[in-house]
């Protein structure tokens, strides 16, 4: 191959070292998948043991639009294999399409910008051979999450075709997105304006595919997520959409190598304009450098959560019309509405990505310190505390700004629908009650990163953690102390329950606490680089 | 004379790895003091521990009269830095981080940064992404000298210039000692050592093998003669201090060590003294006897005060 097409030369060694250098994150990312579908299957094989049990759990999330919008389309549902596919595809294709835009966007713009790829190409190695090699290694590790969700839907007891169906929808949906990243770093003109507008991809394929289903119009085919889904595991079988995904990863793919030719290394497509020669008066503080860092992150993440509440918003108008199964109703508490219901799991949602954007603003300190960058300005008049509590008040009062954003959408679009303005403060009220909560989260990076700044990243389990015993709270079989580990267990959930400030008191006091614990570590401790 | 770096001792490991075994490092106000060692010596770890970056496991180690691990801020408000690998934020112009490292560290003078942007050639508007690497050392070199402090602690600040820009970096740290301020210049270029510090202090292995003036180290090493003699000479083979002799006749080539030259060169007078070519040692040499010959290291003396 590499003789004929020598723009590719050297792709195979590329591609070893490419994998032996994620030998431990793709494995990860692997497991995190077939760990969602292993617990799913068997909590829900615990639940619906009986055909009663699983025809009134068919009857309730078929008519509720917070369930489809967040699971998918309600099919295959007279099944408990059907009902895992249901709860869990959702979410292990946001895992799939997350790792291929990670592992894509570091082979690619992120080595360049380090330099890597200049030191590697100047070897005997084609022009193509980095992204291909790229693309290759997000392929490779699709195959095996597809793989592995199989086997382990498999191992649980669910019937093999349709467990190898389903990780292979979610194995395609992730290829898809690695076919969109490798678009993005040939247009975009750093490695984290990449990640950033593949990780916007990733969102706009969530929404479109949760308004599609709602709504019931042809939008889901806007996404490829709704592709995946098309393939009805379990129920059908239909291998036919994958031929969709694979379509467009190479189409996505082939187009980004026709315009790596047309780019400079280190560069994106769009040219960048000379900058300021002087810095403003904001740029005076360690405050003012970490607004400055992270402020185009906030503000993607503003924009994003405030479509995702302007959705939310406008499909809860649909609930009431689109879902009247008495049967329904009949689950919900007395004095709730199926609206209400609707909005406290979306509100919640949106509280758990704000808590992903919390932890991702603690990290950017990890990353200004292992890069370097750091040491200059601590070897400035800036103490340890100064430094650290700029990132760290980006880290919490950024997600303020978010939820406040998202349910102030949420709010305006429920009060222009029902014509009671009343609705506006309500939800944005509703919003911020997940604020304490995201605290805790952030507060726990803020600790890792204080004591043991090499595993820092693990902050991430802790997102992780919250997101599972969240979502999967009402049908999960584990022991209590598992979801009242999670600060958003002891978040009211509002609006369907009253809003109580003591949980919210002591959320903000653990938060405290583990900020204290973060700064006095980062004071005691040397600086760790590299 | 007052002391500016006073550390003694200082020991510093990562895990198993010691990266300082008991340095010891004197540097006088107002002297251009040159920090030298190959790679891995320990410098940048030493300088680290300086500015409070990194906390001491064991040893004394004061800087301005202070602690630099508990007064760290104080410290630095009348310290600048340039770092040895300078990293800067992508998405910030170099003009950008001039300022914003000039403001945290508490102010810097307008005219001086124009003046070195104009000496050091340096675009303040392109962002960090596109600089090469001479370019972010003269983002770090510029904010670090347009600081009106009294102690600069440079490490190796002059790597990925080109010889224009170190010529004009020499210049600004003669000027830094014509006003009186103290210098800390970390470094493995041998002839920017020389031409610029009062004082050296070499490091291996983490500790101070040599610490003295340049004309005290020069007697640690040998002076390298051609003589041409009007009559044959003898006996300089049994003479102390003399090295890698050789005879051709009237013509002698020897290294004598800088206590004996005064015994052999009245040797060589009474031979009657034709020519006379003597070289005197450059730190190169100096670094060839520490870190070349392996096989004398342990009769290194271990430190030279002065």
């Amino acid at each position: 191959m590499t003789g004929r097409l020598p723009s590719v030369t050297g792709t195979g060694t590329l591609l070893r070292f490419a994998l032996r250098c994620d030998r431990v994150r793709l494995p990860v990312w692997v497991a995190a998948g077939a760990l969602l579908v292993t617990v799913q299957s068997v909590s829900s094989q615990a639940l619906y043991d009986t055909p009663a049990d699983l025809a009134a759990y068919a009857a309730s999330v078929g008519s509720n639009a917070a369930a489809v919008a967040l699971a998918g389309p309600p099919v295959g549902l007279d099944t408990v294999a059907g009902a895992v596919a249901f709860e869990i595809s959702s979410f292990v294709v946001v895992v799939a399409a997350l790792m291929a835009v990670s592992t894509i966007g570091r082979h690619t713009r992120a080595d360049e910008e380090a330099g890597r790829t200049e030191l590697v190409r100047a070897t005997r190695v084609g022009r193509h051979a980095p992204l291909l090699t790229a693309v290759l290694t997000a392929a490779i590790a699709c195959t095996a999450t597809a793989v592995a969700i199989g086997a382990a839907a498999t191992a649980t007891g669910l019937p093999a075709g349709g467990s190898f169906l389903l990780g292979a929808s979610v194995g395609a949906a992730g290829l898809v997105f690695a076919g969109v990243t490798a678009l993005a770093a040939q247009v975009t003109g750093s490695p984290r304006a990449t990640q950033g507008v593949a990780g916007a991809a990733v969102a706009a394929a969530v929404v479109l595919r949760a308004v599609g289903d709602v709504e019931g119009n042809g939008l889901v085919w806007a996404s490829p997520i709704g592709w995946a889904q098309a393939t009805h595991p379990y129920s059908g079988d239909r291998w036919w959409p994958l031929l969709l995904c694979l379509a467009a990863t190479g189409a996505l793919a082939a187009l980004a190598g026709a315009l790596l030719d047309r780019r400079d290394l280190g560069a994106g497509l769009v040219a960048p304009r000379p900058g300021p020669p002087a810095a403003s008066r904001a740029l005076t503080s360690p405050l003012g450098l970490a607004l400055r860092l992270q402020r185009g992150a906030l503000a993607a993440w503003t924009v994003g959560l405030t479509l995702l509440g302007l959705v939310y918003g406008s499909l809860a108008g649909s609930v009431e019309t689109l879902f009247v199964d008495p049967q329904a109703r009949a689950l919900l508490p007395d004095a709730a509405s199926l609206t209400d219901a609707f909005l406290a799991t979306t509100l919640a949602t949106t509280a758990l990505l704000a808590a992903a954007y919390a932890v991702s603003a603690v990290l950017r300190a990890r990353t200004e310190e292992s890069e370097g960058r750091a040491e200059p300005v601590l070897a400035a008049a800036v103490g340890r505390p100064a430094w650290l509590g700029g990132h760290a008040t980006v880290a919490l009062a950024g997600p303020a700004v978010v939820l406040l954003a998202s349910g102030a959408a949420t709010g305006a679009v429920r009060a222009v629908a029902t014509g009671d303005g009343g609705e506006f403060g309500r939800l944005l009220a509703a919003a911020l009650t997940h604020l304490p909560a995201v605290w805790v989260v952030a507060a726990v990076a803020l600790a890792l990163f204080g004591l043991v700044p090499r595993a820092a990243v693990l902050a991430w389990a802790a997102v992780g953690y919250v997101a599972v015993t969240t979502l999967f709270a009402g049908p999960s079989g584990w022991p209590a102390w598992v979801d009242d580990a999670s600060p958003f267990a002891w978040t009211p959930a509002v609006p369907i329950e009253a809003w109580r400030a003591t949980p919210l008191v002591a959320l903000s006091v653990v938060a405290a606490g583990l900020l204290a614990v973060g700064l006095a570590g980062f004071r005691r401790r040397d600086l760790v680089t590299g | 004379m007052t002391t500016a770096i006073s550390v003694s001792g200082l020991v510093k490991g990562f895990g198993s790895v010691h990266a300082l075994d008991g340095l010891d490092l004197e540097v006088a106000t107002g002297e251009v003091h040159g920090f030298l060692g190959p790679n891995g010596a320990g410098k940048s770890t030493a300088i680290r521990v300086l500015l409070g970056l990194l906390r001491a496991d064991s040893g004394r180690v004061r800087l301005l009269g202070g602690d630099p691990w508990a007064d760290a801020v104080a410290l630095h408000r009348r310290l600048a830095y340039v770092p040895g690998d300078v990293t800067l934020w992508p998405q910030v112009t170099g003009g950008e981080a001039i300022d914003l490292l000039g403001r945290l560290q508490g102010g810097l003078d307008p005219a001086r940064r124009a003046e070195l942007l104009e000496r050091f050639d340096l675009d303040p508007r392109k962002r960090a992404r596109t600089y090469s690497k001479g370019n972010r050392q003269k983002v770090a070199l510029v904010a670090a000298l347009a600081s009106d402090v009294e102690l600069y602690v440079l490490d190796e600040p002059t790597s990925g210039l080109d010889p224009l820009m170190e010529a004009t970096f020499q210049d600004e740290v003669r000027r830094l000692r014509a006003e009186g301020r103290t210098v800390l210049l970390s470094s493995h270029v041998l002839a920017e050592v020389e031409a610029l510090c009062d004082r050296v202090s070499i490091v291996r292995h983490g500790r101070a093998v040599q610490s003295g003036s340049l004309t005290e180290l020069r007697h640690l090493t040998r002076t390298s003669m051609v003589v041409e003699t009007a009559r044959p000479v003898s006996g300089l083979a049994g003479l102390p201090g003399v090295h890698d002799l050789s005879v051709d006749g009237g013509r002698v080539r020897l290294d004598v060590d800088g206590d004996a030259l005064d015994a052999v060169v009245r040797h060589l007078a009474g031979a009657g003294v034709r020519s006379l070519t003597s070289t005197p040692p450059t730190l190169e040499e100096l670094f060839l006897r520490h870190y070349g010959e392996d096989l004398h290291e342990e009769q290194t003396p271990a430190a030279v005060r002065s």
